[in-house]
């Protein structure tokens, strides 16, 4: 498609300078928004939360899941061109590695921020416990990254070289540096960056299925003082939710930088694909979940029970219903059984973004409501909603991945410069 | 009623001075008589009395004092004499010259090093709590007896003094219930410290082996290791472990971070805000740093119904082995597989 001329013409930022100075301004608000509220958590410590030693758990630490799954689901979509070789998909692959990468950034620094003691983040290197999920999911988001970031370099580095030989400035620079020294632009180069780009990604569908997303999955579901997470199911719900938000969000990021960025017409057979896939997980993710419930209602277990009751009907049941049920999975299941909306693509991006919105309040009554009902009876209830310190300095770390993402998406060859397959 | 200086204060009989000391002189014993019971020699005893009330006159030196009874105390008392330490010669405050300390015939040591020598010998129970590092071989255990708990929070409030815990933090809790209908009620009081699991759900979970078995039983919490991820509180069946937000009783107590616990046996002088252990999980240790020093934990200690007891659960003769292994005990949420060091009994 792309001429040889267009090529040279490198330039993948935004078309629209104004909507470029918009997006801009308010990434930054929001960066300052979250500057303030972390000066405040590290000023006042702790106390800056709305949680308690019954509730020691909350907005931080579902934030934390929900990059983590959506990091792993991006992931996992990125494997659908470079490993398993479905046709098309390589239009988005290194879209969603990048996501990826910028995804498990942000959820480290959710997993940071929660930290009683900040400063002592390097201990989990130090000192370890064989015993303990966290102490292994630890390691498993490094290794994961550094799954992620050779992957995205063997996908992009033909392109990269391309850039740094025939472009110029910034862009060019930037490119040659990435390629670490391998400027070759021959197909045998290319061939070899292909073939470890697919062990790479064979490497990584593990970890990231079983270590990273099931483990953070296993990390709640070991936890025997707390029956409702204590179940067989619940590293699979995770991995399911988790391929579900990361799909939404990959489709959400085709649309958005093909339209935005590249001023190229969307892929209408791509994007059916992509979304017949989501409705596919959403059903996954509806059947598992209401499996899960059947089977903790029926066994009577009164902390199971008494938690479905305040998912349900407590407080927040607002959030279970009308975030998690509605806009996880009503309205786009509605908007993906049309074959024409599936095709749309703004419709696409709305389903998406409503995904990507309910999955965050499938998190939250995740590491919630269990932490509500006490452990022992006589023991007093818990109750949180998250500070308003919390609210702005979750803010603020979307709002880094949200720049990370502009600034990549802006200066690297993220579609591939042959416009379809590599 | 009148308030003049004259009138008798209630209940004060109005008597004089000298009525008061003939009436504590009616009281005393006669020596004589006393010391006839003895089966030493009564001269000898009144001699020294006398001369030792001329001591604390300051009428007599207390090594004029010594001199002069050494040799007859020798040959009454004998090996008696010469093997018991001599309270005058006690470092530091001793009360005769070192000169005519050391011409004396009993052993020349303070009182304070036969105390220590006693306890490790044959001391009580509790007493031989030693240094973990020491090489003792306890396994505590803590023992309440749900009968005899009144429900009165006192050992709350004893670990809470004990332990300088700050707001939300409380290591001991009574959790209450009420059973049945006006007038058929019954009320249940649980006293809750922490555990110190066998298999304790803390210790599996903890990233960084910052919580910990130590041998003899308590599960110990490194507050320079926790980095305050607080997997432990989510994983403790018990709901036996607290947050350190850095809360502070400064409004209402004065200085009240001045002094802190030395918990674990380790002294962190003053409380300060942004250091350990605020922003680290606390719970319970046994009172860890009591037990070192040969004593019970502050809520046993305190227990109006002494309904609260402490021991090594591994010893031969221990009471608290004994309880544990009643009919009437029974551990929380025993399914857990948890294997609690703290039994009830019912």
């Amino acid at each position: 498609m792309a001429t040889e001329h267009s090529t040279f013409d490198f330039d993948p930022g935004f078309v629209d300078d104004r909507l470029r100075a918009v997006w801009y301004v308010f990434v930054g608000a929001l960066l300052l928004v979250g500057a303030w509220a972390s000066w405040l958590r590290i000023t006042g410590g702790m106390q800056s939360t709305n949680l308690t030693s019954i509730t020691p758990w909350g907005a931080w630490v579902a934030f934390y899941i929900y990059f983590v799954g959506l990091s792993a689901g991006a992931f996992l979509v990125s494997t659908l061109a470079n490993v398993f070789e479905v046709s098309g998909m390589h239009r988005v692959d290194r879209d969603a590695l990048f996501a990826a990468i910028v995804s498990m950034v942000v959820a480290l620094l959710f997993v940071w921020t929660d930290l009683g003691r900040m400063e002592r983040m390097y201990h989990p290197f130090l000192w370890r416990q064989a015993t303990s999920a966290l102490s292994w999911e630890v390691h498993a988001y490094v290794a994961y990254i550094g799954v992620l970031v050779t992957e995205l370099y063997f996908s992009m580095r033909y392109d990269l070289a391309r850039v740094a030989e025939k472009g110029s400035g910034l862009r060019a620079r930037l490119s040659g540096l990435l390629t670490l020294g391998r400027r070759q632009t021959t197909e045998a180069s290319r061939a070899t960056d292909l073939t470890w780009l697919k062990r790479a990604g064979v490497l990584g569908i593990p970890l990231a299925i079983f270590l990273v997303h099931g483990g953070t999955g296993v990390l709640f579901a070991v936890s025997k003082a707390r029956p409702y997470w204590n179940s067989g199911l619940f590293p699979l719900i995770f991995v399911v939710s988790a391929v579900l938000s990361g799909t939404a969000l990959v489709i959400v990021l085709y649309v958005l930088r093909t339209r935005l960025f590249d001023d190229e017409p969307v892929d209408r057979d791509l994007l059916d694909t992509l979304a017949k896939l989501l409705a596919a997980f959403i059903v996954t993710d509806v059947a598992l979940t209401a499996i899960e419930a059947l089977i903790a209602v029926v066994s009577f277990h009164p902390h199971v029970v008494e938690t479905w009751h305040i998912i349900a009907f407590g407080e927040m049941s607002w959030s279970f219903w009308w975030v998690m049920v509605g806009l996880g999975w009503v309205f786009p299941m509605v908007a993906l059984t049309s074959r024409r909306w599936r095709r749309t693509p703004w419709a696409m991006v709305l389903a998406g973004l409503s995904v990507v919105v309910g999955i965050v309040a499938v998190r939250f009554n995740i590491v919630v409501p269990p932490q509500i009902r006490p452990v022992m009876e006589g023991l007093p209830h818990g109750a949180y909603f998250p500070s308003l310190v919390e609210w702005a300095t979750s803010a603020g770390m979307i709002a880094v991945g949200l720049l990370l993402y502009t600034l990549g998406a802006e200066l690297l060859p993220l579609t591939p410069l042959e416009g379809g397959d590599h | 009623m009148s308030s003049s200086g004259d009138d008798p204060v209630p209940s004060v009989p109005d008597v004089g001075q000298a009525e008061m000391d003939a009436m504590v002189d009616a009281e005393t014993a006669d020596a004589r008589e006393e010391l006839a019971k003895t089966d030493h020699d009564t001269d000898l005893g009144v001699a020294m009395a006398e001369d030792a009330k001329a001591v604390s006159r300051g009428e007599l030196s207390a090594d004029e004092y010594w001199e002069r009874y050494d040799e007859a105390a020798e040959a009454e008392f004998g090996a008696d004499y010469r093997e018991t330490p001599n309270p005058a010669i006690d470092s530091p405050d001793q009360t005769i010259s070192t000169e005519t300390a050391e011409d004396l015939g009993c052993t020349v040591g303070s009182m304070e090093s036969v105390a220590c020598g006693l306890s490790g010998a044959d001391g009580p129970e509790a007493a031989d709590a030693v240094d973990d590092q020491a090489g003792s071989d306890e396994r505590w255990g803590m023992v309440i007896d749900l009968q005899k708990c009144v429900g009165c929070d006192s050992c709350t409030v004893a670990c809470k003094a004990e332990n300088r815990t700050p707001p939300g933090v409380s290591y001991n809790v009574v959790m209450e219930e009420e059973h049945g209908e006006f007038p058929e009620v019954t009320r249940t009081n649980v006293p809750r410290p922490c555990m110190q699991c066998e298999n304790p759900p803390c210790v599996q979970v903890c990233p960084v082996s910052a919580t910990y078995k130590m041998d003899n039983g308590v599960v110990n919490v490194d507050y320079d290791r926790c980095i305050g991820c607080r997997y432990c509180m989510i994983a403790c069946p018990y709901g036996a472990r607290y947050f350190d937000f850095g809360e502070n009783y400064d409004d209402e107590v004065q200085e009240a971070g001045e002094v802190t616990s030395p918990e674990y046996g380790v002294d962190r002088g003053e409380r300060e805000d942004g250091e350990s252990p605020v922003g680290n999980v606390r719970k319970c240790s046994f009172c860890t740093h009591r037990l070192e020093r040969g004593e019970e934990p502050a809520c046993v200690e305190t227990c109006v119904g002494d309904a609260r007891n402490m021991g090594d659960l591994d010893a031969e003769d221990s009471e608290v082995a004994e309880m544990a292994e009643s009919s009437r005990a029974f551990q929380l949420k025993e399914d857990e597989g948890t294997d609690p060091n703290v039994y009830y009994l019912k």
